[in-house]
């Protein structure tokens, strides 16, 4: 090579440097920051000893919300719903929460994808953290920031006015597209005390969750799911049905000692 | 189309003819002001109180035909600051005063080529949200917190204190709605002879209509069992700050009424002073001439936050939902530009 001496020794620094960095990077991470479902005793119990996939379940969250009493969030497992290979339960937790544990979702095959959306409180700048475990007892996981800034409006809504309480909303898919899953919306109108909260006389109002939910399509199990209490309010969940399926679609949300209420709705999606 | 995304089309439209007419007519409290109080020529401040007449008549009316459930909205909130919404209007009027003119109109004339309009709205969007969520937001929340007042009403507003005096709901409404309407457009058409200017007065009509076009956007296109759009209308602080935010962080938040207003504002701005030949790029003459700017922008920016609403968020779109605390904000608003020209004066 004719190239200065001082020039290759110039690159064959810089590509040391470089190879170190690249080489040290993972070792670096491992040192310094842990993956963050390690520093939440509840994720580690679940998983007890075992080491999940990281990066195959995507989370969308907004980068910077300025309520942190509702916060959506979309969380889809990448992979397989087959009935040999489909992911069989979802976990989120949220890191900086008093109580971690914020929902868990049961699958089936019958949902056609492992995908939801709902609504979650975070106290404060956060990791959400997801783990999902499939039927074979694999396990994923995905993480992710969130900023939460105080509330920027003073808007406390009116959510005084409970006329509609255990109120039940379904809206079942629509506009699909063929061979694609189809989209389901559920609501039901309760406040999920967390039992944290104050009321003006200074008395601690007692905690009230929906600790339940249900999906069952002509009484075959569809989906089931778990809340806390950092389930927001009005607790919403969109879920997915294979397609190809038609039948009555039979919702069950449940406050813990069998208070309930129900709700059904047609599906029918395409092939 | 999704209801989300007629809501943030229905905005650019509704920002678009504001931006336009705004253009046209010079739509604009702070000079209507100074030159009512400093001149003598009342034009331009009629505008602003005919805009607002039609405003209420028009916003009372989609309220009462129950298209909009105005009680979601930030202004009809049941708790609010005795010190905060009138010490925010003094402020964003003393700010708007400094800066000549308030957010809004800074957003029309960065459409007519004025580009030190540019650093009264990044001074305006960045220090509300200092005050909003940054710096200054503890501080607003516990004073907020301990000069909060809950009105034992249906509703902190003029409709809720007529019918605690026993008022049905319905004449409890169209009552003021209709004695404010009348009172304000006879005010500023036959009192301050806005009717020898047709021109004005038909462009602050549109305007005016404005105002219940974007309630209706938001509480009545937006209304969704499973995902309610935010119940507002006009305003210019936080969604001054939020077309900021969004320009940074569009790919993590969602975009939200106000944003697309502010774009339409700024777009049909460009296109009606391009369209008139009157865009002309122009700066800033002096140092001192840009500290006045940013000092405005930054006192709009702190006042609006604290007032939860500008000349336009209070002053119309507030005002039309006949909300209590509106009016002490307005009165601030007022206050604080009366002020701000008097000190200039001397």
């Amino acid at each position: 090579m004719d190239l200065p001496r001082h020039f290759s020794r110039g690159i064959l620094t810089a590509a040391a440097g470089f190879a170190l960095l690249v080489l040290g990077a993972p070792s670096w991470v491992n040192a310094q920051g842990r993956a963050a479902w390690e520093r939440i005793d509840a994720a580690t119990e679940l998983l007890d000893g075992a080491t999940p996939r990281a990066g195959s379940i995507r989370l969308d969250l907004p980068a910077v919300t300025q309520d942190g009493s509702s916060v959506p969030v979309t969380v889809e497992v990448d992979h397989p719903m087959n009935p040999d290979d489909h992911v069989e339960a979802l976990y989120l937790f949220a890191a900086g929460n008093p109580s971690p544990e914020v929902a868990e979702i049961h699958f089936t095959p019958l949902a056609g994808k492992a995908r939801i959306t709902t609504r979650i409180r975070l106290d404060g700048s956060q990791t959400v953290v997801a783990l999902a475990r499939t039927n074979r007892g694999e396990w994923l996981a995905g993480q992710r920031d969130v900023r939460v800034t105080v509330s920027g409006c003073l808007s406390q809504g009116n959510s005084s006015d409970n006329s509609d309480f255990m109120q039940a909303r379904v809206r079942p898919p629509s506009r699909m597209a063929p061979g694609e899953p189809g989209e389901v919306r559920t609501l039901i109108n309760h406040p999920m005390e967390t039992g944290l909260r104050k009321n003006p006389d200074g008395s601690l109002i007692p905690e009230r969750i929906i600790e339940e939910f249900r999906a069952e399509l002509d009484g075959e199990k569809l989906l089931a799911a778990r809340f806390h209490r950092a389930v927001s309010a009005n607790p919403y969940l969109l879920f997915f049905v294979a397609p190809g399926r038609h039948g009555e679609l039979a919702l069950r949300w449940e406050e813990g000692e069998g208070a309930g209420e129900s709700a059904t709705a047609t599906a029918s999606i395409p092939d | 189309m999704t209801h989300t995304l007629v809501v943030v089309w229905a905005g650019f439209a509704i920002g678009l003819i504001f931006g336009a007419v705004g253009q046209r007519i010079e739509f604009c409290l702070t000079g209507g002001l100074r030159e009512w109080w400093g001149e003598g020529r009342p034009r331009r401040a009629a505008a602003f109180v005919l805009a607002v007449a039609v405003a209420i008549a028009g916003t009372q009316l989609v309220a009462g035909l129950g298209l909009v459930d105005l009680g979601e909205s930030l202004y009809l909130q049941a708790g609010f600051s005795w010190l905060l919404i009138p010490l925010g209007g003094v402020l964003f009027g003393c700010g708007m005063m400094l800066a000549r003119g308030c957010g809004s109109r800074a957003l029309v004339l960065l459409g007519d080529g004025n580009l030190r309009s540019l650093v009264v709205l990044l001074c305006l969007g960045i220090s509300a949200y200092v005050a909003l969520t940054g710096l200054l937001a503890p501080l607003r929340l516990s004073v907020a917190e301990a000069t909060t007042v809950t009105p034992e009403l249906t509703a902190p507003s003029i409709p809720g204190l007529l019918e605690s005096a026993g008022l049905g709901p319905g004449i409890a409404r169209a009552l003021p709605a209709i004695l404010l309407a009348a009172g304000l457009a006879a005010f500023a058409l036959v009192r301050l002879g806005l009717f020898q200017t047709p021109r004005d007065a038909g462009g602050a009509v549109i305007i005016g209509t404005l105002v219940p076009a974007g309630w209706v956007a938001t509480g009545y296109f937006g209304a969704d069992d499973f995902d309610p759009v935010r119940v507002e209308s006009l305003t210019f602080v936080a969604p001054v700050g939020d077309a900021i935010q969004y320009l940074m962080f569009s790919t993590g938040t969602q975009l939200a009424f106000g944003v697309t207003v502010v774009a339409g504002v700024l777009a049909g701005s460009i296109a009606a002073s391009v369209l008139s030949r009157s865009f002309e790029l122009r700066g800033f003459e002096s140092p001192g001439h840009m500290l006045r700017a940013i000092g405005g922008g930054v006192l709009m920016g702190v006042g609006g936050a604290l007032a939860i609403g500008c000349s336009i968020g209070q002053g119309l779109s507030g005002l039309s939902t006949l909300a209590l605390p509106s009016f002490m904000a307005a009165t601030g608003i007022f206050v604080g530009a009366f002020a701000a020209l008097r000190l200039a004066k001397q």
